[in-house]
């Protein structure tokens, strides 16, 4: 028997479990505070004050929680995301093959360079 | 003399692109998957505010406030509710590939966590921290 | 009382496709499928062809869908199903005749992942284990390989080459244990696509199995040990 070649799943697979972690810990807590409870006006007027949230993310620590919700908010999320989109078009029998491998953990990719770019300009903007 | 008989191979059937139809527990498996759709609508939500944040004032409140359009609340809701589900599943498989502890004190313990964030979220949003 | 079976027929020498056939057959409380069959046989069809042998789920041989559902047929009562009984060859299988599966595919997996002792100690003393040891795969080894686990998982359907619930969990059964040294030579077809990566976590192998084996926890475990060997192979290539 041939032996096979080893797959590159572990990498995409770590990254799938910690962006799992990531929605189920940290994104309902998300949903409901931005997305629910402020839109929704069950928080203060000034909770999401643009000064605030500014100092928060992208001043006090050098930007620390910014970059922890940038880390944990979207970039593992997203390749949580985009894992279960490569294997659900397997399951739906849309053979994209290589690329849709390259389409998905590729936008994962690009997004998450895009959040942490935003995060580095409000960081030197501060 | 007649010809010999033809003789069909065993027949093999091939599964259908709605095979995760035919059965409640593959339409489970599948809900759990999609929970992944509304995830991808909050984290354009996320991306977008981050984006807002460090370009202007103006652009954040246009970002609240296009957050507070019903539709987007409605989206929002329904992600709460998957990110919910995910983490029943999430939390119910974990002990399994990771047996450390008993499963009912990791499920706990995962719930306590996902719990707290919210918690600590609201408060220190609600100026109480 | 009696109830209806309705059988998938399938002969290879007459048809393309199977069909449904109803037969109705006497039964109580205490009739299995698999009794249901054996009276169809004996009394109202010889032509009726399935496996079976032991009557007490350890044989692992009479494995039929019913109502879609892959079960043991000797395990699955009537008295359970209210309407009338769906029966036909495991589903993800190749049918050779009626409930006959071709299973040749599933102990082609079963092989490639070497699922037994491999210990080069030749001293003729015995292997001793803790209790503890024992604990580590025990649950793991109770593997009759009826192959219900495979007719219950989509990504063998969607992929035959997929290794599967049953040899995947033998894989890991034999890693767990501590006089096995084969580790190393089962590793590189845990590895491969087709190997844990080809799972989903759909966890409906850990449903049917009619041993309570856990299929899903133990391939999934297999998807952390070959995770970590992926980062031992980066620094030992």
């Amino acid at each position: 028997m041939t032996q096979p070649t080893r797959s590159d799943e572990p990498i995409w697979w770590a990254l799938f479990s910690a962006g799992g972690v990531c929605f189920a810990v940290l994104i309902p807590g998300l949903i409901l505070t931005l997305a629910i409870a402020y839109p929704l006006g069950l928080l203060p007027e000034n909770a999401l004050d643009y000064a605030q949230i500014r100092q928060w993310l992208f001043s006090d620590y050098w930007g620390l929680a910014g970059l922890v919700l940038v880390g944990a908010g979207l970039c593992l999320p997203l390749f949580h995301a985009m894992h279960r989109v490569h294997h659900g078009m397997h399951d739906l029998m849309l053979r994209a093959g290589g690329w849709g491998k390259v389409l998905c953990y590729g936008s994962a990719s690009l997004l998450s360079v895009l959040a942490l770019y935003f995060w580095y300009l409000g960081l030197s903007a501060s | 003399m007649s010809e010999p008989r033809q003789v069909n191979r065993a027949y093999q059937s091939q599964l259908r692109r709605n095979w995760w139809l035919k059965h409640g527990y593959y339409q489970r498996y599948m809900l759990r998957e999609a929970t992944v759709l509304p995830l991808l609508f909050f984290c354009g939500c996320l991306l977008t505010g981050l984006y807002s944040l460090q370009h202007s004032e103006q652009s954040w409140l246009n970002w609240l406030a296009f957050m507070a359009t019903p539709w987007v609340i409605g989206l929002n809701l329904l992600t709460f509710f998957a990110s919910l589900f995910h983490a029943k599943t999430f939390f119910e498989l974990f002990p399994r590939v990771l047996p450390i502890l008993p499963a009912p004190l990791m499920i706990a313990g995962q719930w306590l966590g996902t719990l707290s964030v919210a918690l600590l979220l609201a408060l220190l949003l609600g100026g109480v921290l | 009382m009696q109830k209806t079976l309705v059988i998938q027929r399938y002969n290879p020498e007459q048809d393309h496709k199977p069909h449904p056939q109803h037969f109705t057959v006497p039964c109580d409380d205490s009739t299995s499928v698999l009794d249901a069959l054996l009276y169809i046989q004996q009394q109202l069809d010889p032509t009726l062809a399935f496996r079976w042998s032991c009557r007490m789920a350890i044989c692992g041989s009479c494995g039929v869908m019913v109502n879609g559902i892959p079960k043991l047929g000797c395990k699955t009562f009537l008295r359970d199903y209210k309407d009338d009984i769906t029966v036909e060859a495991l589903a993800h299988f190749a049918t050779e005749k009626d409930l006959i599966s071709d299973m040749s595919v599933f102990l082609t997996h079963l092989q490639a992942v070497k699922p037994y002792l491999i210990n080069h100690d030749t001293r003729p003393q015995p292997h001793q284990q803790t209790p503890k040891q024992l604990a580590k795969y025990a649950k793991f080894s109770n593997c009759i390989n009826c192959g219900l686990c495979y007719s219950a998982c989509p990504q063998f359907g969607l992929n035959p080459a997929f290794l599967g619930p049953a040899a995947l969990t033998l894989a890991q059964r034999y890693n767990l244990d501590s006089r096995d040294q084969g580790k190393a030579q089962r590793m590189p077809q845990l590895n491969g696509k087709n190997g844990v990566w080809g799972c989903t976590f759909v966890g409906f192998c850990s449903d049917v199995c009619p041993k309570q084996l856990d299929p899903a926890a133990a391939v999934n475990q297999g998807k952390v040990a070959s995770a970590a060997d992926f980062v031992i192979g980066i620094f030992k290539p």
